[in-house]
């Protein structure tokens, strides 16, 4: 089932690495980590395959 | 052979062997027998009532998942209504609040455990040897008539329906079903959800306009819930369980009680929650204008959790929340204080690893 995120962008550590994603749902933000086993990962490929766009602020 | 004719005698000469009790006379008594997790519904860390459910997601009792599209508005509720004197405390209550009478065809509802693969095993599915499983469960409804569970394969897309009956409305029963062992298609020996244990309440006719599946067989989504009835067609249903466990075998032994402590462990390998105001992360500054905390999760977690953060900057600054990383066991949550002196408090910290 398609999830109804409101965003998700990329989410970048002190170092300046892409290491997780902030989604916002239900006015909820949380982290979600780059791990493939995390089902809210999974959510968010597949929102991206559905023609979704994640926000990339940049480094 | 009689149970007033094993004296003492008889069991000390050596002379009772495993081979002659009958077949599912000695239930699988092994400790862990219970492959659900929370089945008695005693850890609801998420909360104990959610109103205006439409959707799918995890609301109140720990694992046990809610599906659903199309069929009406619910509340769910960690209720203290129990069959009696089976030792319950807290059953899983469904209240229908919207009616849905008029069902589309992709309707449905379904409260359901999914399960990792790692965990099942000796289950030896897909093998020869493959063993059945029992589910036995306590069950209210103000809605009498046909029910369905299903056990679904998520690793080679099969599963298997059994329907039970709810005889008299308003009263708890104990429901038994088995389901045979499975020669076709092992489970993956991994973290990943392999089976899913579902009790079905609502099915359009895309879920119930073939022939209940009551064999292994390759999932075919006409057979799922043939005969289920709608539990959504009135606000006056209401839907309780609880005692839920699937075991080894082909009869039902007593619901495994174990100790809170241990449940909860268990929960927490997939969702935590901090109480409110417990966990305080102060973080002195390290020379920047950054405060780090290393959390360290209640249990390891099946997989690298979502985290959800609610915090306090204990001073005049605005913190920007973020995370260095995320991993099984611990977190390094920080935030950028925009000065060298504020401190932070976590007041909430969740993390989510569920199937």
């Amino acid at each position: 089932m398609i999830r109804n995120f409101t965003s998700v962008t990329k989410h970048y550590d002190k170092s300046n690495t892409f290491n997780a994603y902030i989604i916002v749902e239900n006015t909820v933000t949380s982290f979600v980590p780059l791990d493939e086993a995390n089902t809210d990962y999974q959510a968010i490929q597949q929102w991206i395959s559905e023609g979704n766009t994640v926000i990339d602020n940049g480094e | 052979m009689a149970i007033d004719k094993i004296t003492t005698a008889a069991i000390t000469d050596g002379t009772i062997t495993s081979s002659d009790l009958a077949s599912g006379a000695v239930p699988n008594q092994s400790a862990f027998k219970n492959i659900i997790i929370n089945g008695d519904m005693s850890i609801a860390q998420r909360g104990t009532s959610v109103s205006s459910i439409t959707g799918s997601g995890y609301n109140t009792v720990d694992r046990f998942r809610t599906n659903m599209g199309t069929a009406g508005t619910w509340t769910q509720s960690q209720s203290t209504d129990v069959p009696t004197g089976q030792g319950f405390a807290t059953s899983l209550k469904m209240d229908c609040t919207t009616a849905n009478g008029s069902l589309s065809a992709g309707s449905f509802l379904i409260i359901d455990q999914r399960v990792e693969g790692q965990n099942l095993q000796y289950l030896k599915k897909g093998t020869s040897s493959a063993e059945s499983t029992t589910m036995s469960f306590w069950v209210k409804s103000a809605k009498t008539g046909t029910y369905v569970a299903v056990l679904q394969d998520m690793d080679n897309s099969r599963s298997i329906s059994k329907s039970y009956t709810i005889s008299s409305a308003n009263t708890w029963e104990k429901k038994t079903v088995t389901f045979p062992g499975d020669t076709t298609g092992a489970f993956g020996n991994d973290n990943a959800a392999s089976l899913k244990v579902q009790f079905w309440l609502v099915a359009g006719t895309t879920y119930s306009s073939g022939t209940l599946q009551t064999s292994w067989g390759t999932t075919t989504n006409a057979n799922y819930a043939v005969g289920q009835v709608n539990l959504a067609d009135s606000t006056s249903n209401e839907w309780y369980v609880t005692g839920v466990q699937l075991e080894a075998g082909t009869s039902a032994s007593d619901f495994e009680f174990l100790p809170v402590d241990i449940n909860k462990k268990r929960c927490e390998r997939y969702f935590f929650k901090n109480a409110g105001n417990s966990h305080i992360g102060y973080a002195p500054s390290i020379g920047d204008n950054y405060r780090h905390e290393t959390y360290y999760y209640p249990q390891e977690m099946r997989a690298s959790p979502t985290i959800t953060v609610t915090w306090d900057d204990q001073g005049s600054g605005t913190g920007t929340p973020g995370m260095q990383y995320i991993a099984t066991q611990t977190a390094d949550i920080y935030t950028n204080m925009g000065n060298t002196t504020n401190i932070v408090a976590f007041s909430t910290v969740q993390g989510d690893a569920e199937l």
